[in-house]
This record gives structure tokens, C-alpha cells and sequence, in this order.
């Protein structure tokens, strides 16, 4: 835990910050609201009191209430893993500014959160499906996409097709229908 | 016809009925965004061309559509998910003991390290001490582990360049250490071994009278091997110069491992941030300053003989005492976030762990240096023959199990 490396932070962000810097083994923490990104990642990256030159890496999380896009990043001028946590993105339209104006390298990453969870990164040049067909309308690590194994879990939950669970409003309806399904109509 | 006597859908021969079909690269849909638009067009002269998923040179499944003007590769689009299994998801329905079985088969030529950067950030969520022997362990076997990847490396990327001699002599070394390893683990690909504050079984007589044969020739044979390509007048002069990356665009392309340090970064997560025993081991980060195919094969050879210094360094430091700590059988973190990121043969192999304060992950992010490296082919093939596309892609070592996850 590297105590300056806080003060550093705390002076430099001060009103930029969310919520407190929070410190665990090697890890610093801070959290930004999504539109504060571009001005605190340009900051880290080019002020040479932090010089964050390495994004180590770029993750989609859904909480279940909000998405949030954390980024990890190194330095040579802590020992600490900088973790930085774009927070509060809403789940029915998550958008969050890219940040491949400084590192190119964060395209692929940022297509992966974009195919997992749906998250815009406004300003990437290539948000397309990386994993799943390019026909295909779920988001599968969303909390809502529920795996079949979950029927054990949730009393009175039934067994339930993996891409029904999470259906985009604007989806016609052409998701093939299991038997057992919950929701399954009833067929001569 | 009743529906005893239709065929299936997934009945074989309906495809052997079928006439073959034409592999269209141009997708029957609409371009999504303004990259796909620009790919998809052809200028004057231009054609594309598929290459893979069957591809022998893709090391996996992989699908590359190339845009070429006569023989000179214009821009590339590599097309994944051939492989895509979800680990992601299926770590968050399973226990913490569970996902080290399940993130074994992403790199799966260094498994090792995808567990040891699985079991490290659950160590930090739950902030278990490891014992030391446990810890010199785990070291020793990942190092043996990176020994066999780099072998395989070797191999395959002459053997991608059309020499199939080279192959055959590093599986040579590659199983010698394959079967130690299944000596020490039970498993000759993937192991899981390690296991949540420690490993899975101490060293037996089996393992350490084969690891004593093997290190006592190790140097010389692996020298020999290694003359068979560094010697080789062809294969130089083929790999020298071609693909090359600066040090500005490989940090800003995310680069790590042995493709950042070929262009004279020395930055090594085992220095940069060190876990488990390497500050008490010493060895060096070898580095290159000329950022090609030749110096990302030259580098792999000198982080061998690195390798095999630590590996007589733990022999010789190895500790007494217990190879496990003692924990409950269910594991429930308190609510928290854990990164972790450790040096794979590839780079750096991260994980991202949230915890719910239940005994499944919250959500288990991986980061796999193969996905990264990958991306960035199209930067260093731009200009360059076909023919050179598998000597670039081999060179950075991408392994279709970890970019696919």
C-alpha cells in the first residue's frame, strides 16, 4: 500500500472523485463518474507525476444495479496496481467515453465488454461482436443472463433457455423456445 | 416420410449429400461500424482473401480475412469465436475451488499460469498466507511450465516458416518436462494443480529424480536444439527486419511480455510487481532493442536459460514444512475486489475478481496476453507478403484457447 500515492491522488482529483480512495494489499482504488474519464485517464497517462503509460487492463462489471468499465493500470511511480472504476453507467444505456485515443490497444477490450454487456465506448472505431455471431441480440455476462445450472439456486426459478433469460427490448421474437421452459406456450 | 425415418439435423450425412460450399469473406450483412465499412471496400486492384479457421498456421481456430493488392497484404480483420467458451461466465457459477479446473484450458500450453493468476487473487480476497515451501513449489513447476510453452514456440514457428526438423527436436524437450510435470501433478496438459493457499501435493521421489536427469543435460541440449535455428542462414535472414514494432506503439498497444521486451522495455511483472517468492530469486529480464520477428525468437531462447537459473535457484533454497494452508472447505470472501497479474509465457496474465461475499465469484475477469498481442497483428503485417503472415502471427505466439476464452 502506497500511503503518498493516495495523497497524490486525492489532491489531484479531488472534486473529480466519486467516492474515497480505497486501499488493499496492492491495490489503489478510485472511482470517477463515467464522464470524467478522458480528463482523468490523459491526466494519469501524460502527467509526470503518475505517468500511467500502461493500461494493464480494461473489464466490464455488472452489479446487477449499475454497469460499471474498470480499468487497471501500472507505473513505475508506485508499486500499487491503480485500479480506476468508471461508476454509475446506467444498465438500460450504458455509455462510457473510449479510451483508445491513448491507447490503440484498448479496441479488443473494449469490443469484448462491448459484446458482453452492450457497454458504448463512444469514440471506438470498431464496436462490432468479437466472440458471439454478429446475428446474435443477448448480452451473455449480464446478471440477467442466467445459466440453466441456476435452477438449483433459486427455489421456484424453473429451468429457463440461457438467451431467453436476457432479451433487448427491441428484439423480434425468433429466440427458439425450449421444452421445459417457464415461459414456453403451449403447443399441440 | 414419420419421424423415426428422418434424419437428424446433426446427422453427418446430410453434409456428405451437400455440395461444398463457396467461403464468401465479404459478410452477407450490412457493415456495423465504420471500420468494417472501410475494410469491406475494395480499393483498385484489391481482393480479399480467407485464410482459416482451418488453417494449419493459426495455431487453433482463427479466421483471418486478408486484403491484399497482388501478393502484398493491404489490412487484415481477424474473425474469433470459433472457441469461445464462456469461462467468464462459468467461473460465476461455480465455487472458488471449481473455477481453477475451468480456467486451466485457456492457454493451454502453460496451464500453470492460468491457475497461479486465478488462486492469487482469491488469496488476496481472502487474504490467505501461502507457505513458503508451497510458494518455491508453484515457482519451480510455472518455471518448468514457461521451459515447455517456450519449446513448443520454438517448434511452431519453424514449423511455420516450412522447417519441420525443429519441431520434432523441441517436443523432444517439451515431453521430457510434460512428464515430469504429470509425475508432479497427475496431468500432462491440465494440471490444476494449485490450489487456493498452496498446491495440490508435495515433490516425490518421482519428479525430482527426473528433474535432477533432465537439468543435469538440460543447457546442452537445449543449446543444441537451439543452434539448429540460430545458425540456420535462411531462417535469419527471413525473420530479420520483418514485423516490426517501436517501443512508443507497443506500449501503446498494450504489449507485455517477451514481444514488449524485444523492443527494449524491461518490463517483467516477476520485477515490476513481484509475487511470491521472485524477489528472493535472482535472474535477469533479458531485453532487445530491435522490435522483430528475430528478436522475438532470440528473446524466448534467452528467458529459457533465465528459467533454468531459477529453477536450480529453488531446488537449492527449497524449504521444509507444510505445502498447503489450512482453510475451510467453503470459501466465503468478504464482499471486495482483488487484481492479480502474473508472468505468463506470453506476458501478463491478469485476473479480476469481484466478491459478493458468497461462495461463488461475482464476476472473474481474465485478461489473457494472446488476445492483446493478436490485435495488433494487422499493425505489423501491413506491407508485407502473405507469406509472411504466419511468420509474424507465430512470432507473437498467440494461443487460440486464451484469445477465445
Amino acid at each position: 500500500m502506497d500511503r503518498r500515492f493516495k495523497a497524490r491522488l486525492e489532491a489531484q482529483f479531488g472534486d473529480r472523485l466519486s467516492g474515497p480512495v480505497r486501499q488493499r494489499h496492492d491495490q489503489t482504488e478510485i472511482r470517477i463518474r463515467p464522464g470524467d474519464v478522458v480528463p482523468v485517464m490523459t491526466e494519469l497517462h501524460d502527467n509526470p507525476i503518475f505517468r500511467f503509460e500502461f493500461l494493464a487492463d480494461l473489464a466490464g462489471v455488472d452489479t446487477g444495479e449499475v454497469m460499471q468499465a474498470v480499468y487497471h493500470l501500472w507505473s513505475d511511480t508506485t508499486p500499487d496496481w491503480l485500479r480506476v472504476i468508471a461508476d454509475g453507467l446506467s444498465r438500460d444505456d450504458p455509455r462510457v467515453p473510449s479510451v483508445t485515443f491513448l491507447w490503440p490497444g484498448a479496441e479488443w477490450m473494449e469490443r469484448e465488454a462491448y459484446d458482453m454487456f452492450g457497454m458504448i465506448f463512444e469514440g471506438n472505431r470498431d464496436l462490432r461482436r468479437i466472440y458471439m455471431p454478429p446475428e446474435y441480440t443477448s448480452f451473455p455476462l449480464r446478471k440477467d443472463f442466467t445459466l440453466p445450472d441456476d435452477a438449483a439456486r433459486s427455489p421456484g426459478g424453473g429451468f429457463r433457455h440461457m438467451e431467453q433469460t436476457h432479451i433487448p427490448a427491441n428484439t423480434p421474437n425468433t429466440v427458439r423456445r425450449l421444452p421445459g421452459s417457464r415461459q414456453l406456450p403451449s403447443v399441440k | 416420410m414419420s419421424t423415426a425415418q428422418r434424419p437428424s439435423a446433426d446427422d453427418p450425412r446430410i453434409l456428405l449429400d451437400q455440395e461444398a460450399g463457396v467461403f464468401e469473406p465479404v459478410p452477407p450483412y450490412p457493415p456495423r461500424t465504420e471500420r468494417e465499412a472501410e475494410f469491406y471496400t475494395l480499393g483498385d486492384g484489391q481482393m480479399f482473401l480467407n485464410m482459416g479457421p482451418q488453417h494449419p498456421s493459426t495455431h487453433g481456430v482463427l479466421r483471418v480475412v486478408l486484403k491484399i493488392d497482388g501478393e502484398n497484404v493491404v489490412d487484415l480483420d481477424p474473425v474469433l469465436g470459433y472457441l469461445h467458451r464462456g469461462v467468464e461466465k462459468l467461473a460465476e457459477n461455480a465455487d472458488y475451488h471449481q473455477v481453477i479446473s475451468q480456467v486451466d484450458p485457456l492457454e493451454y500450453v502453460s496451464s500453470l499460469f492460468n491457475e497461479w493468476g486465478a488462486v492469487l487473487s482469491f488469496e488476496k480476497l481472502l487474504d490467505v498466507e501461502v507457505p513458503r515451501r508451497a510458494e518455491y513449489i508453484r515457482v519451480l513447476s510455472a518455471e518448468l511450465n514457461r521451459i515447455a510453452s517456450h519449446a513448443l514456440f520454438m517448434g511452431w514457428m519453424a514449423l511455420d516458416l516450412g522447417g519441420l526438423t525443429p519441431i520434432l527436436w523441441s517436443f523432444i524437450e517439451r515431453d521430457e518436462i510434460v512428464e515430469m510435470l504429470a509425475s508432479l501433478t497427475g496431468q500432462r496438459m491440465l494440471f490444476n494443480y494449485f490450489r487456493i493457499g498452496g498446491v495440490n501435493g508435495d515433490l516425490n521421489h518421482d519428479f525430482m529424480s527426473r528433474l535432477g536427469n533432465w537439468m543435469s543435460r538440460a543447457t546442452e541440449q537445449i543449446e543444441a536444439s537451439q543452434g539448429l535455428l540460430n545458425e540456420n542462414e535462411i531462417f535469419v535472414r527471413r525473420m530479420r527486419g520483418l514485423g516490426p514494432i517501436d517501443t512508443k506503439t507497443a506500449l501503446r498497444m498494450c504489449f507485455t511480455g517477451p514481444n514488449l521486451r524485444a523492443t527494449g522495455v524491461p518490463f517483467d511483472i516477476r520485477r515490476a510487481h513481484p509475487y511470491s517468492v521472485y524477489p528472493e530469486l535472482d535472474f535477469d529480464i533479458p531485453t532487445r532493442v530491435e522490435g522483430d520477428c528475430l528478436a522475438r525468437y532470440l528473446l524466448r531462447v534467452d528467458e529459457v536459460k533465465q528459467s533454468l537459473r531459477i529453477i536450480d535457484q529453488c531446488l537449492h533454497q527449497m524449504p521444509d514444512g507444510p505445502v498447503m494452508a489450512k482453510l475451510p472447505r467453503l470459501l466465503r470472501p468478504r464482499p471486495g475486489r482483488a487484481y492479480s497479474a502474473v508472468e505468463s509465457p506470453r506476458g501478463q496474465y491478469a485476473t479480476y475478481v469481484v466478491s459478493d461475499g458468497t461462495d461463488q465469484p461475482f464476476r472473474m475477469r481474465i485478461h489473457d496476453p494472446s488476445y492483446i498481442h493478436l490485435q495488433s497483428v494487422g499493425l505489423l503485417m501491413q506491407g508485407n507478403l502473405i507469406a509472411d503472415t504466419m511468420a509474424i502471427m507465430a512470432s507473437l505466439d498467440p494461443i487460440m484457447g486464451g484469445v477465445d476464452k
